[in-house]
């Protein structure tokens, strides 16, 4: 039976959805749940990883030591993962402290251009004896082509593996299976892939790109996540399972670890709302989501034509204070 | 313990002895010099100065000669061992005395190759020409021997007897893996318009891989990160296609095999240095986790199902052996043992 390495990230991906206001609480009644399902990784942390908690992006109700700590604590089976993007994450400061704290997979993520950044962070994860994966985030803006070159880049730097995001949810089955097949292709090492919900493809978009030969693959409890979430794990794992695949995960332990994370960790089970397929549509990342929201409201602006207009702008993680730059130029253009 | 460098020394010279005697009292100068190369290069004059009166003069050329002397000071304080501090691209005047030129100044490191492609390209290209510039004002000049790369064949058809110095396959100009191996033949072909041109005497070195002491466990080469990956308690991640078949020399071996290239009185040559032995990247990683006591698991992590296709990039030393007696003194085992060694005591991580 092949076997599919899952990775969850349910308590980083699904801060996102609540302004990364998860609890040490909450971290902890999630990751023993996924521990008991036997999810081979459960990535924690602030919604754009590790060190990003900030006035821009977001601060998080706890800090990094805590969230980590707590997990560990629980993660008896499970390795505990991050999510890094070289800026945000320092080596020094943050990068250093999480392996300490025992960080088993460390994902080293950069907007699918830009791999050159991810250089010392992939070298570092390995010179620590990590598992180091190379993380191209917002995949929709590149070529299958542009996607290799750049995952060829991470691969040298050291990932183990390559996983691409498809951070606005804005993929449809075919362009999966053209961006996995390239890389599956001219990569050595293994393929994954990171779905959204924004046109209700991440389970769809999942099983593509599994079939054009991704061997790991995120999914969430209920879809916990950015924007309109990420591929429901326990639909995924059922998923595999009819299709004759192996992820090591326990079905009942999974329905039962999604059961207790809706009721303790989301205020609400993810929905494909209408301003996630906007932003879907417009391809614009769905960590965004949060932030047009408020601001729209404050300036009595329409979030569909935020999402537009921030689309053509192809704007990336990170640039969230675009959105503001965005929406004065709304109110500008609105003013007779 | 600490392994005897020394040692391995005398044990690479044993044979070859005879065939150095033209580099008595010459004056050698190696570029890239504070590297894997030259440190090697370096014990091994030591060992021919101090156990055999060679009473060569090596000059070392770096742009950080403060790392080396750091680093290695029991060879920074040799008075044979002289270092210059300066950039490849900028070299104009050599000592006049130099006898020998190694030109190795590019780095191996296929991170620096993907990261800053037109650096790597313009230190190849601007630094051999500077370099063989330099060269021609030599009025003692014996032999240019340009350290070239196994990279420049491409893509080979496998071939368990090795490539051939005449076998280049395909390199794909437009991959981002071609700027150094692109740049590496343009170089070879610059020289040999200087040995055309100009007639300088000019040899070409294809190396291929090597071991031991004074290699970085970072660099992102297999056999380091196994290494690596064994002293931090495993597993050993072997990533890609594990039937790959690679080939490892030593250290001290390789200083007396380009010392012996350097003192042959054949010229205009081109040949392949390596070890010509390979070994898979299953059986390398169990080698290695044999080395210790404690059990260490291997993890293969592969992006495809069906791995029958995989590379085999030995070296077929036919046309070296013809010319050249030398002989592998070091075995793949010895090699292993001693690079272990070595990092216990050198290495943060051991």
């Amino acid at each position: 039976m092949k076997q599919i390495l899952i990775s969850d990230p349910t308590l980083r991906d699904g801060n996102h959805a609540v302004a990364h206001q998860l609890s040490a609480e909450q971290i902890a009644i999630y990751a023993a749940a996924a521990n008991k399902a036997r999810v081979p990784i459960v990535e924690v942390g602030h919604g754009n990883g590790l060190g990003a908690s900030s006035l821009q992006v977001g601060e998080s109700l706890v800090d990094d030591i805590t969230m980590l700590t707590t997990a560990k604590k629980y993660l008896t089976f499970s390795k505990l993962g991050i999510h890094v993007i070289p800026g945000f994450a320092t080596i020094q400061r943050d990068l250093k402290k999480a392996i300490e704290l025992g960080v088993d997979v460390i994902r080293v993520a950069a907007h699918c251009t830009e791999a050159d950044i991810t250089q010392r962070h992939l070298g570092f994860a390995r010179e620590k004896g990590k598992e180091a994966f190379g993380v191209l985030m917002m995949s929709h803006m590149a070529a299958p082509g542009l996607l290799v070159e750049e995952a060829q880049k991470m691969v040298q730097y050291g990932a183990e593996a390559i996983i691409i995001m498809d951070s606005a949810g804005a993929l449809l089955p075919p362009d999966v299976t053209d961006r996995i097949e390239a890389l599956v292709q001219d990569l050595p090492v293994p393929v994954g892939f990171h779905a959204h919900n924004n046109l209700g493809m991440a389970t769809a978009n999942s099983v593509a790109a599994l079939q054009a030969g991704a061997k790991i693959l995120d999914g969430t409890a209920r879809g916990f996540g950015a924007g309109a979430g990420n591929a429901q794990l326990e639909v995924l794992v059922a998923v595999l399972e009819k299709m004759g695949y192996s992820t090591g995960i326990d079905l009942y332990g999974m329905l039962d670890a999604a059961d207790i994370a809706e009721k303790n960790i989301m205020p609400s089970v993810p929905v494909i709302k209408s301003e996630s397929i906007v932003s879907g549509l417009a391809g614009v990342f769905s960590g965004f989501s949060k932030h047009v929201a408020r601001i729209s409201k404050e300036y009595n602006v329409d979030q569909r034509d935020v999402y537009f207009a921030l689309g053509k702008r192809k704007v990336v993680a990170g640039q969230e204070d675009i959105i503001i730059e965005v929406i004065l130029d709304i109110v500008k253009n609105k003013q007779p | 313990m600490e392994p005897d460098l020394q040692q391995n020394c005398r044990a690479s010279s044993t044979g070859l002895l005879a065939s150095l005697e033209p580099l008595r009292g010459q004056t050698i100068l190696v570029t890239g010099g504070t590297g894997f190369m030259g440190k090697w290069m370096a014990e091994a004059v030591v060992f021919l100065n101090l156990q055999h009166n060679f009473g060569i003069t090596l000059y070392l050329l770096s742009r950080n000669t403060e790392a080396f002397r750091n680093t290695v000071p029991h060879l920074a304080r040799q008075p044979f061992i002289r270092l210059l501090e300066a950039d490849v691209r900028n070299v104009r005047d050599l000592p006049e005395n130099i006898s020998y030129v190694i030109h190795a100044a590019a780095t191996p490191d296929r991170r620096e190759h993907a990261t800053q492609p037109l650096r790597v390209i313009e230190t190849i290209l601007k630094g051999t020409i500077s370099v063989l510039d330099a060269s021609l004002r030599l009025p003692l000049l014996n032999k240019f021997l340009y350290i070239s790369s196994n990279n420049v064949y491409g893509q080979t058809h496998n071939n368990t007897n090795g490539i051939a110095e005449n076998s280049i396959g395909y390199l794909d100009s437009n991959s981002i893996n071609a700027a150094y191996p692109e740049a590496k033949r343009l170089a070879e072909t610059i020289c040999a318009v200087y040995r055309n041109q100009q007639k300088l005497p000019v040899v070409t070195v294809r190396p291929f891989a090597f071991t031991g002491p004074y290699q970085d466990l970072e660099k992102p080469w297999a056999l380091n990160n196994f290494m690596r990956d064994a002293i931090l308690g495993g597993p050993i991640r072997i990533l890609g296609n594990e039937h790959t078949v690679r080939s490892y020399l030593y250290g001290s071996d390789m200083a007396f095999w380009l010392l012996a290239i350097l003192s042959s009185p054949k010229p205009a040559n081109t040949y392949n240095l390596g070890s010509p032995e390979g070994i898979s990247m299953t059986h390398l990683a169990e080698k290695i986790a044999a080395s210790f006591h404690h059990k260490i698991d291997i993890v293969i992590k592969s992006a495809k199902d069906d791995n029958t296709h995989y590379s085999v990039v030995i070296p077929d030393l036919s046309t070296l052996t013809r010319d050249i007696p030398v002989k592998k003194a070091i075995s793949l085992d010895e090699a292993i043992a001693a690079t272990l060694q070595w990092y216990q005591h050198h290495s943060t991580i051991a």
